[in-house]
């Protein structure tokens, strides 16, 4: 699995960029809800399929959530419904609604997604050429996180059996829970200088520093590069061109459905399929070897 | 020639991109606006660390505050809506200057939502957390000498922080700037802005004294 | 060729009334491996980091140290970071970042050496040292050993010329320790590489070292080969303190010269491995002891009374998560009130999780937990806690909050609810009795390691309990701290405690226990008191054991040995 993961970092940011961009900025229901189901599908390939169930479980309501809420603040439209304590409830303001809780759960699934391929090191070595002082801390930050989660244990184990811990009401766990705190602060400041100390051994501070990464760009990234920036510039140019132009006020718009307008769908279509093709295909060519095995 | 070019993107590029997106998106025009502010924001603070900060054990300090407030946040898990991230940002910003406040909180929001998820609220996340430390930068001396200042502060930090997240959550759901929406938004978040606030005010007035002492203890036995 | 050269190096800490280091001079040789010793407060990490110019510390410095004949503040920075490594003493602490690839990177990054050789060098080096197969781990992801190896190599990488390495053992378990000093001695004798080494544990170092430099309050008292210094402390002094950190051979050695007997003996070398101290034992008092008839010494017949258990576990079966494997598997023990009991084994045989089931902090789910003669679920709140059982965990930083020594123990009397007016007394009187009140005043964190392990003694002994547990009480001290621990033990155990202890160190449970088991596989597969215990193991066992354990079977310890040696007579002069 993650066949999509091992693209290039850059690759994979500009990517995801793409995608959220128009997922998150364009209004027309053809591109929300491709962008909706190439997330899903993704999501769904990164995902063991026992999980899927207890993710929709949250989606579907927050979906709803926000389809239903959205008439009730906002009046504008034309057709009203029915009225609610004086104030119209527009079918135009029920299928915005609709088209934001698409784009909500679309943007969601994407950032689920993001955070399951771009872990921290990817994020780390992008970052590492802009700001490589930031990086490094953050980096530092990364590793000091487990180190100081066992010492929080270690110390309230210790502070239990001194009979110094007490969890029995609300003042007690604050009070528990803050001197641990306060242990593992002195304790941990205490200790990071001594990684200050590694840090000036190994020569941090002179001039022309550089940043190594395992990442190596090839061909194969840059295919996937030139596909996802050319499908983006279709998208975009067809935005722009209005030949995708939606609106929901103050009536609801037709869809274009144009030869050109259906290109640009297809084009963005694709955009947002093609990690879970790059997911399939690589789960297919897999079984493929095992199976030649 | 190096430069030229960072000040071409500067001041050619990045207009370019926020005036050209806004003719695009012009349903989504103001989302798409504040978005570009928020990260545009941050960015002179970024390069500003980038530029002045040399120090190996500041650096390192900074990491380490950092990675304090995302432990604490799961060490006070069992009391709800009890996160000391915004106290920790404070107090850094109160014994390291605003700068390293900025980036505690710029980090810690970076950091908790490696694993809490990321989304388009990280940047204003960091932007927020940056800013209250930002400020707690610029009050220190006050903030330290006195507590019902530092009381106020971590009131209207924990407040701020949630009237700045409930505008960006109104403004990219609705594409215009909402008010009965914010409204609602804010109200139904009261109940968790009271606990913010409240809790800001007990891990500050708790925690700043004896942190401090640390910090300057530090500060005097490594020569920092 | 002279790669290190010390001239008259004095340096003394801002406001202190005595230098830290005074009058060193001092030659390396290009290739040496030095191991440096003293007692812990000696000067030894001071005079360390002198040598180091990005960690020299802040004070008044005199004298130059000369690298390759450059003064070092001459260097050039690149040339000092690189060609100078350094090694602390912390596994966790030294490490940057998260990643063990870029950890081993960080130098080279920072030296600005372009990505294409930095791949290549990094690549050599988790060959050379066997990283590669956990070179895309997170760093956090190891386990101490090798995470002092990933220190070590992400030193290494950088070409360093001279390697100084600060007590980098003292955190580990002694596997983990000697497959790190081997390591060093393959480092040095395959690539020539010039080692300073600063140790506690020297059984197994000093006689790998060319030099031995043994320092006492800031001055070099002995620079010379291992065998030489072995001999010379001992007539310097006769009961040196630095004698009880030398390995047991050499310990032996010095101890039949402090007798002043068997001249003989004497006159050869001092013996420095086990090997070479079985030869001077077998050479000397070989065939002269009578095979059979060796009495068992007197402290099986201790003052504990064998009736009474007050630590009983009965079938005890324990693991983390339900579907996680047992870590305990029907561990039964029993111990008697007033006895020292030891529980050693290997890492990871769950020895830590026992101490964790008997002081409740984990919860047995099958078997039966007694603690003085109550079922443990009987005890409500605390009260398994005061004065009835305390814990020393294996870390005594976990132990402090408080700014000073003496607010940790108010803590505990605070929360007793002792009255303010008897806190005072009541904590100078703990202090005077473990014999840390200079340090009440003082911050935790400022102690050395043996410091902190007293003063947190001290702490969970405010509440006067009556069992007192232990885990890993020796690790990171030095044989002074070792010895006084023992001592302090010793003191405490007259006072009626019973005292269980977890632990690697086969010596100190030998010279301190009443009685010994071996923890294998979740449980503890025999118990017995130390002579009998070691006996009857072939390879868990002490150094002087194995020296002497074809003389004197049933002797353990250094003293045990030497004093089976006085008592024969003198060998027939040829």
């Amino acid at each position: 699995m993650k066949a999509f993961g091992n693209y290039h970092p850059a690759v994979l940011m500009v990517y995801f960029l793409s995608v959220l961009l128009v997922a998150m900025f364009v209004t027309n229901p053809v591109l929300q809800l491709s962008a909706l189901s190439g997330g899903a599908l993704f999501a769904m390939a990164l995902e063991r399929p026992g999980n899927w169930a207890r993710d929709g479980a949250f989606y579907v309501p927050l979906f709803f959530m926000v389809a239903v809420t959205n008439p009730l603040f906002s009046h504008n439209g034309v057709t009203p419904l029915f009225f609610l304590n004086g104030n119209p409830v527009t079918l135009e303001a029920f299928v915005y609604g609709i088209a934001i809780g698409v784009m909500v759960i679309g943007v969601i699934l994407w950032c689920k997604c993001y955070s399951r391929i771009m872990t921290s090191d990817k994020f780390l070595y992008l970052f590492g050429r802009i700001i490589p002082k930031l990086s490094l801390v953050l980096s530092m930050a990364l590793r000091f996180i487990p180190m100081f989660k066992r010492q929080m244990h270690r110390v309230s184990r210790a502070r239990r059996a001194m009979g110094l811990y007490a969890a029995d009401s609300f003042t007690d766990k604050l009070k528990s829970r803050m001197s641990v705190f306060m242990a593992m602060i002195a304790w941990s400041l205490e200790n990071a200088m001594e990684t200050a100390a590694s840090m000036k051994a190994r020569g941090y501070g002179i001039k022309g520093r550089t940043n190594f990464s395992l990442f190596r760009f090839t061909a194969r990234d840059g295919v996937l590069l030139s596909v996802c920036i050319l499908l983006l510039g279709v998208t975009l140019v067809g935005t722009a061109m209005g030949e995708m132009a939606f609106y929901y006020y103050p009536r609801i718009s037709h869809l274009n459905v144009t030869p050109l307008a259906l290109f640009l769908y297809g084009a963005f279509g694709i955009l947002s399929f093609l990690p879970f093709f790059v997911e399939i295909k690589g789960a297919l060519i897999w079984k493929y070897y095992v199976w030649k095995m | 020639m190096k430069k030229w070019l960072s000040c071409g993107i500067f001041f050619v590029v990045i207009p370019a991109v926020v005036i050209g997106g806004a003719v695009l998106f012009q349903e989504k025009q103001y989302a798409w606006i504040t978005l570009w502010v928020t990260v545009l924001s941050c960015v002179p603070f970024f390069f500003r660390f980038e530029k002045k900060e040399n120090n190996a054990k500041r650096l390192i300090l900074i990491a380490a505050m950092t990675a304090l407030s995302v432990v604490g946040r799961i060490l006070f898990m069992p009391l709800p809506g009890f996160k000391p991230v915004t106290a920790m940002v404070v107090i850094t910003a109160m014994y390291f200057g605003g700068e390293a406040g900025f980036m505690t909180g710029a980090l810690s929001a970076v950091i908790s939502n490696f694993s809490f998820g990321q989304g388009p609220w990280t940047p204003f996340q960091m932007l927020s957390w940056g800013l209250i430390g930002f400020a707690a930068g610029l009050l220190a001396e006050p903030l330290k000498k006195n507590r019902v200042l530092l009381a106020v502060f971590g009131a209207l930090s924990g407040a701020v922080y949630s009237f700045l997240m409930d505008i960006w959550t109104v403004l990219w759901a609705d594409g215009t700037f909402n008010g009965a929406r914010y409204a609602a938004a804010l109200v139904s978040a009261a109940q968790f802005t009271l606990i913010y606030a409240v809790s800001n005010v007990i891990f500050l007035l708790l925690l700043a004294k004896p942190i401090g002492s640390i910090l300057e203890r530090i500060r005097t036995k490594y020569a920092l | 060729m002279e790669i290190l050269r010390l001239e008259n190096v004095t340096f003394r800490y801002p406001k202190a009334a005595a230098s830290a280091v005074e009058n060193i001079n001092l030659v390396v040789e290009s290739g040496e491996f030095v191991v440096i010793c003293g007692e812990s407060g000696c000067g030894k990490t001071t005079l360390l980091r002198l040598l180091k110019r990005e960690l020299a510390p802040a004070g008044e410095k005199t004298g130059t140290v000369f690298y390759r004949g450059t003064p070092l503040e001459a260097l050039d920075e690149r040339t000092n970071a690189a060609q100078i490594g350094y090694v602390l003493q912390n596994p966790d602490n030294q490490i940057v970042t998260d990643k063990v690839w870029h950890e081993l990177a960080f130098g080279l990054e920072n030296l600005g050496v372009p990505t294409a050789l930095i791949r290549r060098r990094v690549g050599e080096m988790a060959s050379y040292f066997g990283i590669q197969n956990w070179f895309r781990k997170d760093t956090d992801q190891l386990s101490g050993g090798e995470k002092q190896l990933l220190n070590l190599a992400s030193v290494m990488v950088m070409g360093p010329k001279v390697l100084i390495l600060d007590e980098p053992t003292s955190q580990l378990d002694p596997i983990a320790a000697s497959e790190f000093i081997a390591t060093l001695h393959k480092l040095n004798r395959e690539l020539g590489l010039t080692i300073l080494l600063v140790e506690h544990r020297l059984e197994d170092v000093f006689p790998m070292a060319d030099k031995v430099l043994v320092m006492e309050q800031g001055r070099a008292l002995l620079y010379d080969t291992p065998g030489q210094v072995g001999r010379r402390l001992g007539e310097l002094q006769k009961d040196h303190p630095m004698l009880l950190g030398l390995p047991s051979a050499v310990r032996l050695y010095n101890a039949l010269a402090s007798g002043g007997r068997h001249p003989r003996a004497l006159s050869d070398p001092c013996p420095l491995t086990v090997k070479e101290g079985r030869d001077f034992l077998e050479k000397h008092f070989g065939g002269r002891v009578q095979e059979s008839g060796e009495g068992l010494p007197g402290r099986m017949n201790s003052a504990a009374s064998h009736e009474e258990a007050v630590i009983e576990l009965d079938k005890v079966w324990f693991r983390y998560e339900k579907d996680l494997p047992d870590i305990l598997r029907g561990l039964s023990l029993k111990v008697y009130r007033g006895e020292t009991y030891c529980i050693l084994g290997g890492n990871g045989t769950g020895k830590t999780t026992a101490l964790n089931v008997i002081s409740g902090l984990n919860k047995a789910y099958r078997g039966k937990v007694r603690i003085a003669g109550k079922l443990i679920k009987a005890y409500r709140g605390q009260s398994l806690y005061r004065e009835n059982l305390a814990f020393l965990p294996q870390n005594p930083q976990t132990v402090f909050i408080r700014d000073k020594v003496r607010d940790d123990y108010r803590e505990i009397l605070d929360v007793w609810q002792v009255p303010k007016g008897q806190q005072g007394e009541l904590v100078e009187r703990m202090a005077e009795k473990i014999g840390v009140t200079h340090l009440l005043d003082k911050h935790p964190f400022d102690l050395s390691g043996g410091e902190q392990q007293k003063c947190a003694l001290g702490k969970v002994l405010m509440s006067k309990p009556k069992i007192l547990l232990l885990d890993e009480p020796t690790k990171g001290l030095d044989a002074c701290s070792k010895h006084a621990l023992g001592g302090l033990l010793g003191e405490l155990k007259e006072e009626g405690m019973t005292i269980l202890m977890v632990t690697h160190d086969v010596e100190f449970a030998a010279e301190n226990a009443d009685r010994c088991a071996l923890f294998f596989d979740g449980e503890i597969l025999s118990a017995d008191v130390p002579e009998l215990f070691f006996a009857e193991n072939n390879f868990y066992t002490t150094a002087a054991n194995r020296m002497a354990r074809e003389l004197w079977p049933y002797a353990v310890t250094c003293d045990q040995v030497a004093r089976r040696c006085m008592e024969l007579p003198e060998e027939e002069g040829l």
